[in-house]
C-alpha cells in the first residue's frame, strides 16, 4: 500500500448504494451483528476497518449477494469502475453440524426460536459444546478485491463486512448459510413430519376472512332498488384510540428489507398515532383538513 | 324537497363519491332524468347545511346510472316525492344521465357523517348506508387497523396504507355491509360486486387520510434506496420512481412480512398465557402457559401436563391436537418475539411458566398481553381494581368559617379531599409513596392495584389548584366524574351544602310542598312533586328545566310555582317567553287556575319600551311575551330585574348562535326556568343551549362540548359519555314520561285538552274583512237565504282560522301564516320524537292536503291522508300500514271520510284541527283511537283560535253542556237560528286574537 494512492482520492458518489443505516457509533443492532463486528475488530485490522465503515455509511457498496456460501459485492471506489469484492467463509463439516444439531435440540429455547424464524442469542454455546464455532476465526475468512490496494482486507472489503453485519440483523440465518447449512436445511431437522405448519402462510391479504359473494344481477332487485338488502340497525361504531398504539407494527416487527434506521417501530408508532388522532378528529367532525383546496 | 343519493364510483380511473338528488320539481332538460335535482340547487342546499371545509371538495360531475324505469320515466325512490302514478307496464333498468357532485374519499366520508335530514333535504337509504360505512372506516383508522404496503396502478407503483380487517367482529361487519348494500349503489354502468366497491372506498379512505395525517414527516428521508423511497412515498400521493423488478421484489417481501398477522385458526387448541398475582408474601408474578381449546376458551390444560404426553397426537376434551410438541414450540418461539421475557423460561426442557418481576408484570399487563391477544394467543389477566379496592377520592365540602361568597351554584365552599382505596382512606404518606412509584402496579394493604399515573397526577394538579375552596358548580362536575381524574368514591357535605347537594342529586326524595292556597284547581301527585322541585331550585337560584312529556301539565306546575313565589315574598315581576301561537293559551290557563295573578301581554305595535315599560311591568306579576319579540326588545327586557324568567317551548333557543337565543341569555333573573316536552337528552346542542341559559358555564363552552359530547354521542353512541352527561345534567332536568308506572296511575285514560292558538296578523285582517262583508249581507236576507249565508260565513271564518291559503285558495306558500299550523307542528315534533302516533282531523279536504304537504318534509316521513276520493283498496292499505309499521306516525283524515268505522288504535293522540260544533261527531272521530285495543292513555287536542268565533262557540257549548244534546242535534244548523246581534257577538274578532 502506498501513501499517495488513497490520500487525495475521493470515492465516486453512488446514487442508490447500500448505506449502513447507523449514522454514528456502532453498526449493527442485534447481538449477532455486533458479535460479527467485534470479531472483525479483534483481528486487528483497525484503521482499514475504520475507512471501510465510512465507505459503508456513505453507501459505496453498490450491491451484494450471497450465492453458494460466497458473498459477491460491487464497491465504488475512486476509479470509474466499481471494484469486485468476494468474501467466503469456510463451511463447517457435515459431521460437526450433526453434533451442533444434537446440542441445539437439547434446549427448548433454541428450537422454539429457530422454528419461529429467530436466531437464539447464545446459539454459539450449542456450537461450542459440539467443539466447533459458528463464527469463523480469522483464517477461516477468505476475501479478495479487484482494487489496486495490496492490503487485505482493503477498505472495500471492510465496507462489505459492515454491510454484512447489518445483513445479519435482518437475516440471522445467513451465518448458517455461510457455514454451509441453509435455513431450510436446519429446520428440517426439527420439523418431523408436519412440514405444513411452519410454512409461511401465503394468504392474500385483501381477501382473507371475507366471504365470496355472488350477487344476482341488478335486474332482480328492481322492486327493492333503494333500500338495504339486510338491516344494519344494530350496528355500532366506536372511535376510541387503541390501548396499545401501532399494535399491528409491533406484531409484525421490522420488515426484512429495512435499512434506513434502527428505530422502525418507534418511527411507525409516531405515524400510527398521528393518523389515529387525525382520524378521531375527522370522525368527530372537528377537523377542517386545512390543507385541502379545491382542485 | 330533494332526496339525496350517493355511490362510490370505484371503476373510474380516479374513484370518486358521486352525490345526486331526486327533486319533487321537474327538471325539463330532456332526455335526462326528469326529476333529478339541478347541480346548482344541490350545491346550494348542501352548502347551507355543511361547513365550508367539506363543500370545498365538491366538483360538478355527470354520470350514467341504471335506474328502475317505467313508461319511459324513472321510477322515484320514494312516495314522498308525490310523483307516483299507478301503472302496470313493465319495469326495467334503463341508463339515465345524471348531474351531480363528485367528492374524494375523505371529503365524502366527512360529508356523509355530518349530513342530516333537514326540511329541504331527505337522506336516501343509500346515503344512510354510506354514512354507516364511513363510520366503520373511521373506526378502523382510529383503532389503527392498517399497515404500510405497496400498490400497483398500471405500470406505476406507490407505497400505500392498507386497511386491516382480521378480527372476528370486523369481519362480521364487513360481510354484513357487503350483503346489505342497497342495489342503487351498484347502478354505475360498469357495475361491480358490492364487496369490491366497499373495499375500494375503504382503501382510498385509509390511504388518503393516513398520508394527509403524516405529510411532512418524511422531510429527513432523502436517500434513494428502495426502502427509503418506499418509506418516503408512504407520506405522499406521488408514485415511487423505482424500477419494476426491485419493486416487485419489495411487494413480495411486504406480502410475506404482513402474512404473519393472519393467525392460523385451524388448530383445535391455542397457547394461552395466564398471569397470576403474587401470593401474599411475595412480589413475584406468575405467568402460566396453558393449552386452550379454540372453540371453547373455558377448556384449558396446563402445559406441564401436555409435555408429559407422548406421541404424535394429543387427545384432550375430545379434541385432537396433532404434533403438539412441535406446534407448542413454534407458538412459544413466536410469542417470545412479542414478549421476550419468556425466553428465560424456555431454557427448561418442558417450559410451563415464567416468573415475572413487578415491572415485567406491568409491562405484560399494559402492552404485551394486548399484542399476544391480537396475534391470536389466549390471555387471562388477574382482576385487579375491583370496585372494593378501587382507588378513588373522598371529597368533603364544608361551610366556610367566613361568610359564603357567591350564591347557588357559584357559592364557594371549603373543600377537603382524601385518597381512598374502596372505603379505606389512605394516609397522605401512603398516597405520596404510591404517587412517586415508578411502576404503577402496587401492593396496598395486601391488594395489588394497577394505578393510572396520569389520573393521579391530574387529580393532584386539579385538587391542589382549588386551594381548599371550590364552587358548588365545580363540586357537582367532579361528582359526575371529571375527565382523566380519579373517580369520586364519596361526597360528604355539611349543613346547607348537604341539603343542596342531596336535593339536587336525589330529587325524588325532596319534601313535597302544599300547593298554594289560591291555586284554582288540583295538582296530581307528580305535579306537586314537580312544583316542589322547582321551588327547591328557586331557593338556590339554580336554573331548572321541566321536561315532562306533553300533556302532563307543565303549565300548571309553573303557575303553581308563580303563585307560591308571590304568596311568599316576591315583589318583582316575572317574564314568560313563549311562541306567538300559544300566548292565548297561556292567558286562558292563567285565567282558569290563578285569576289572582296580574298578567301583562307584551306585544303589538303599541307596546311600551324603556322606562315606561319597566314602570308598567313592575305593577304586574307576570309579563308574557314571545320569542320573536325578545330579540327586538332585548334592550328593554334586559333592563328589568326579573324575579323568574321562564322559556316555554324552550327548544326555540336550540340554535345558540341565533339572535333570539343570544337575547334569551341576556335576561337577568333570580331564577330561570325552561319548559319543554322534547326529550332534550337526545338533542345535545339543544341541551347545551338550554343549560347555558339556565346555568351559564356549567357545561363549559360549546366548541368543547361539541367535541367531547355531541359528536361522540350523536355519531357513535358513546355509552360512557352518555352516562357522564346524564349524571352531569340530572340535577337540573326533571322529565317524567306518560309511560312511567307511577305517572300512568295518576292519569285518566282519556284526556281532552283545549289548545288555544293565536291568529297571525294576516289571518286577523282576513277574518275582519270577512266579518265586515258578511254581517251586512246576513242582515239583509231572510229565511233559507239567510241560513245559507250564515253557514257560508261560518265556513269562511273557519277557513281563515285554519289557514289564509285555505280561504284564498291561491296555492300560496304555507309556512308561518297560521297559528294553528305552527302549534300543530310544535306538538307533533314531541309526539314523533317519543315514537307516538297521531291522527289529525279536519273538515276541509283541502286543509288536509296542505297539512300533509307541509309536514312531510318537516318530519322526513310520509304522512298519510285519507279523504273522500281515496279508493277503498288504498284506504285499507293506509290503515294497515299505519297500524303495523313504525312509520308513518301521522295520519291526516277528513272528518267525513275518516270520522267513523275505522280502527286506528296505534295512535294515542287525536287532533281536531278545526271544530265541528257538535260533540257527538267529534267524539265519534276520537273513538277511532279510544277503543278496544288501545294500550296507551289517549290525548285529545282540540284546537281553538283565541278571540274568534271558535272560542266563543266553544264556550257557548261548555256553558250549556247539559243542554247541548237537545239544542244542537246533529249539525251546525242551530247556529243559523241566532239573531243578527247574537251572531255579531260570536263572529266579532276580539283584540287579543293576534299577538305579533
Amino acid at each position: 500500500m502506498s501513501y499517495w494512492y488513497y490520500e487525495p482520492s475521493r470515492p465516486r458518489e453512488v446514487k442508490n448504494g447500500l448505506k449502513a443505516r447507523s449514522k454514528k457509533g456502532d453498526i449493527g443492532t442485534t447481538w449477532w451483528s455486533k458479535k460479527w463486528i467485534g470479531l472483525l475488530e479483534s483481528f486487528n485490522w483497525s484503521n482499514r476497518l475504520e475507512r471501510g465503515r465510512r465507505y459503508a455509511r456513505k453507501g459505496q457498496v453498490i450491491n451484494f449477494r450471497l450465492l453458494n456460501g460466497t458473498i459477491r459485492a460491487n464497491v465504488q471506489g475512486s476509479a470509474p469502475r466499481p471494484y469486485e469484492v468476494e468474501i467466503s467463509i469456510k463451511p463447517i463439516r457435515k459431521k460437526e453440524w450433526e453434533g451442533v444439531i444434537n446440542s441445539i435440540s437439547s434446549q427448548c429455547l433454541f428450537v422454539a426460536k429457530l422454528l419461529a424464524g429467530e436466531m437464539p442469542e447464545d446459539i454459539e454455546s450449542a456450537f461450542s459444546s459440539a467443539k466447533t464455532s459458528l463464527f469463523p476465526s480469522k483464517n477461516e475468512i477468505r476475501s479478495r478485491c479487484s482494487c489496486p490496494d495490496s492490503a487485505n482486507p482493503c477498505k472495500h472489503i471492510a465496507a462489505v463486512h459492515y454491510i454484512l453485519a447489518e445483513e445479519f440483523d435482518r437475516n440471522p440465518f445467513m451465518m448458517f448459510e455461510l457455514r454451509g447449512m441453509g435455513k431450510d436445511g436446519i429446520l428440517t431437522y426439527f420439523k418431523g413430519n408436519v412440514e405444513s405448519s411452519t410454512q409461511i402462510n401465503e394468504t392474500n391479504v385483501d381477501s382473507k376472512g371475507q366471504t365470496e359473494e355472488k350477487l344476482p344481477p341488478l335486474e332482480n332487485f328492481i322492486d327493492n332498488f333503494w333500500s338495504p338488502l339486510k338491516p344494519l340497525d344494530g350496528m355500532e361504531f366506536s372511535v376510541k384510540p387503541p390501548i396499545v398504539s401501532a399494535a399491528v407494527i409491533k406484531r409484525l416487527g421490522e420488515p426484512p428489507f429495512w435499512r434506513i434506521s434502527n428505530t422502525f417501530i418507534k418511527d411507525m408508532e409516531k405515524r400510527y398515532e398521528r393518523i389515529g388522532q387525525m382520524a378521531i378528529s375527522v370522525a368527530l367532525g372537528s377537523d377542517r383538513l386545512g390543507k385541502t383546496r379545491k382542485k | 324537497m330533494i332526496i339525496l343519493h350517493g355511490l362510490w364510483l370505484n371503476k373510474l380511473k380516479e374513484p370518486k363519491f358521486f352525490i345526486w338528488g331526486e327533486s319533487s320539481e321537474e327538471n325539463h332538460k330532456s332526455p335526462k332524468h326528469l326529476f333529478q335535482a339541478k347541480q346548482n340547487k344541490l350545491e346550494e342546499i348542501l352548502s347551507s347545511i355543511l361547513e365550508e371545509f367539506i363543500t370545498l371538495g365538491f366538483e360538478k360531475a355527470k354520470t350514467s346510472l341504471l335506474l328502475p324505469t317505467q313508461d319511459k320515466k324513472p321510477i322515484p325512490s320514494s312516495t314522498l316525492l308525490n310523483l307516483n302514478h299507478e301503472s302496470s307496464s313493465k319495469k326495467e333498468l334503463k341508463e339515465w344521465e345524471i348531474d351531480g357532485l363528485n367528492l374524494d374519499s375523505i371529503h365524502a366520508a366527512m360529508f356523509l357523517i355530518s349530513a342530516t335530514d333537514s326540511p329541504d333535504l331527505i337522506l336516501g337509504e343509500d346515503i344512510k348506508f354510506w354514512q354507516k360505512f364511513s363510520k366503520f372506516g373511521f373506526e378502523l383508522l382510529v383503532r389503527q387497523r392498517f399497515f404500510p404496503h405497496l400498490i400497483q396502478k398500471g405500470k406505476a407503483f406507490s407505497a400505500a396504507w392498507k386497511y386491516l380487517i382480521d378480527d372476528a367482529d370486523d369481519i362480521r361487519r364487513m360481510n354484513l355491509f357487503s350483503e346489505s348494500m342497497p342495489p342503487i349503489c351498484r347502478s354505475f354502468k360498469k357495475s361491480d360486486q358490492s364487496k369490491n366497491i366497499l373495499s375500494s372506498f375503504l382503501s382510498e379512505l385509509t390511504d388518503t387520510l393516513s398520508k394527509k395525517s403524516i405529510a411532512g414527516l418524511e422531510e429527513n428521508i432523502t436517500g434513494g434506496s428502495i426502502d427509503e423511497t418506499w418509506f418516503r412515498s408512504l407520506h405522499s400521493e406521488e408514485d415511487m420512481p423505482v424500477d419494476m423488478k426491485e419493486t416487485e421484489n419489495l411487494t413480495k417481501t411486504l406480502d410475506q412480512w404482513v402474512s404473519s398477522i393472519y393467525s392460523d385458526e385451524a388448530n383445535a387448541f391455542k397457547l394461552c398465557f395466564k398471569l397470576d398475582a403474587p401470593s401474599s408474601n411475595s412480589d413475584i408474578w406468575n405467568l402460566n402457559y396453558l393449552l386452550q381449546a379454540t372453540d371453547d376458551p373455558s377448556l384449558m390444560v396446563p402445559l406441564d401436563q401436555v409435555w408429559k404426553e407422548k406421541g404424535k397426537t394429543l387427545k384432550i376434551f375430545n379434541r385432537i391436537f396433532d404434533n403438539p410438541y412441535e406446534k407448542l414450540l413454534i407458538e412459544l418461539g413466536k410469542a417470545s418475539k412479542l414478549f421476550p421475557i419468556i425466553d428465560r423460561s424456555l431454557r427448561m426442557k418442558m417450559p410451563s411458566r415464567c416468573d415475572l418481576s413487578v415491572q415485567e408484570a406491568y409491562s405484560f399487563l399494559s402492552e404485551n398481553s394486548w399484542l399476544l391477544k391480537e396475534s391470536g394467543y389466549g390471555v387471562l389477566l388477574p382482576s385487579l381494581n375491583q370496585q372494593s379496592s378501587n382507588i378513588g377520592v373522598k371529597v368533603e365540602l364544608k361551610q366556610p368559617k367566613t361568610s359564603v361568597q357567591g350564591n347557588g351554584l357559584g357559592s364557594i365552599v371549603d373543600f377537603g379531599w382524601k385518597v381512598a382505596m374502596g372505603n379505606q382512606e389512605l394516609s397522605e404518606e401512603e398516597f405520596m409513596k404510591i404517587a412517586s412509584l415508578k411502576t404503577p402496579l402496587v401492593k396496598i394493604r395486601g391488594q395489588w392495584i394497577e394505578l393510572k399515573k396520569e389520573e393521579i397526577e391530574n387529580t393532584l394538579k386539579l385538587f391542589e389548584s382549588f386551594n381548599g375552596r371550590i364552587t358548588v358548580r365545580d363540586a357537582l362536575r367532579i361528582a359526575s366524574g371529571g375527565d382523566g381524574i380519579l373517580p369520586l368514591t364519596s361526597l360528604k357535605a355539611s349543613s346547607w351544602i348537604n341539603e343542596l347537594i342531596q336535593g339536587l342529586s336525589k330529587k325524588e326524595l325532596l319534601k313535597e310542598l302544599t300547593p298554594p292556597s289560591n291555586f284554582n284547581g288540583s295538582l296530581r301527585p307528580y305535579q306537586t312533586k314537580g312544583f316542589s322541585w322547582l321551588y327547591f331550585l328557586r331557593k338556590w337560584g339554580i336554573g331548572a328545566c321541566l321536561a315532562d312529556d306533553m300533556g302532563l301539565g307543565k303549565t300548571i306546575q309553573f303557575i303553581s310555582l308563580l303563585l307560591k313565589n308571590y304568596e311568599s315574598s316576591s315583589k318583582k315581576p316575572s317574564l314568560l317567553i313563549c311562541p306567538t301561537s300559544i300566548v292565548g293559551n297561556w292567558q286562558k290557563e292563567i285565567d282558569k287556575f290563578s285569576p289572582s295573578l296580574k298578567i301583562l301581554v307584551h306585544h303589538g305595535t303599541g307596546r311600551l319600551s324603556g322606562k315606561e315599560f319597566i314602570k308598567k311591568a313592575s305593577k304586574y306579576n307576570l309579563v308574557i311575551s314571545t320569542y320573536s319579540l325578545i330579540q327586538r326588545d332585548i334592550e328593554t327586557l334586559e333592563k328589568v330585574e326579573w324575579d323568574t324568567v321562564c322559556l316555554d317551548e324552550a327548544q326555540n333557543i336550540k340554535n345558540f348562535w341565533t339572535k333570539q337565543s343570544q337575547a334569551a341569555r341576556k335576561l337577568k333573573a333570580n331564577h330561570k326556568i325552561a319548559l319543554t316536552g322534547t326529550p332534550i337528552e337526545n338533542r345535545l346542542s339543544e341541551l347545551w343551549s338550554i343549560m347555558d341559559f339556565l346555568n351559564p358555564d356549567y357545561l363549559g363552552g360549546f366548541t368543547n362540548f361539541k367535541k367531547n359530547y355531541i359528536a361522540p354521542i350523536e355519531l357513535y353512541k358513546d355509552k360512557e359519555k352518555i352516562q357522564k352527561l346524564q349524571k352531569m345534567v340530572h340535577p337540573f332536568i326533571l322529565r317524567r314520561l306518560k309511560t312511567d308506572k307511577t305517572i300512568i296511575s295518576d292519569l285518566p285514560e282519556k284526556m281532552e285538552i283545549k289548545t288555544y292558538c293565536n291568529l297571525t296578523k294576516e289571518q286577523a285582517t282576513l277574518y275582519q274583512a270577512v266579518v265586515n262583508d258578511m254581517i251586512g249581507e246576513i242582515d239583509d236576507s231572510e229565511g233559507i237565504e239567510r241560513k245559507g249565508r250564515v253557514l257560508a260565513a261560518l265556513t269562511k271564518l273557519k277557513q281563515v282560522c285554519n289557514h289564509p291559503a285555505l280561504f284564498l285558495k291561491d296555492k300560496s306558500k304555507i309556512e308561518a301564516r297560521s297559528g294553528k299550523l305552527s302549534r300543530l307542528e310544535e306538538m307533533l315534533e314531541e309526539i314523533v320524537e317519543v315514537e307516538d302516533k297521531a291522527l289529525i282531523f279536519t273538515q276541509f279536504a283541502e286543509m288536509g292536503k296542505m297539512i300533509k304537504e307541509y309536514l312531510q318534509p318537516k318530519f322526513c316521513q310520509e304522512i298519510l291522508f285519507l279523504h273522500g276520493g281515496v279508493p277503498r283498496k288504498k284506504r285499507d292499505e293506509m290503515i294497515q300500514r299505519f297500524q303495523k309499521d313504525k312509520i308513518p306516525q301521522i295520519f291526516v283524515l277528513s272528518l267525513k271520510a275518516g270520522g267513523f268505522g275505522l280502527n286506528l288504535t296505534s295512535a294515542n293522540h287525536v287532533f281536531h284541527f278545526d271544530r265541528w260544533w257538535n260533540p257527538a261527531v267529534e267524539n265519534q272521530a276520537t273513538d277511532r283511537v279510544f277503543r278496544i285495543g288501545q294500550k296507551k292513555n289517549v290525548e285529545v287536542h282540540k284546537f281553538i283560535s283565541v278571540g274568534t268565533l271558535e272560542e266563543k262557540i266553544d264556550s257557548l257549548i261548555e256553558r250549556k253542556k247539559s243542554l247541548t244534546e237537545n239544542i244542537i242535534g246533529t249539525g251546525e244548523a242551530w247556529l243559523t237560528e241566532m239573531n243578527t246581534s247574537e251572531l255579531k257577538k260570536i263572529f266579532e274578532l276580539r283584540k287579543d286574537a293576534v299577538v305579533e
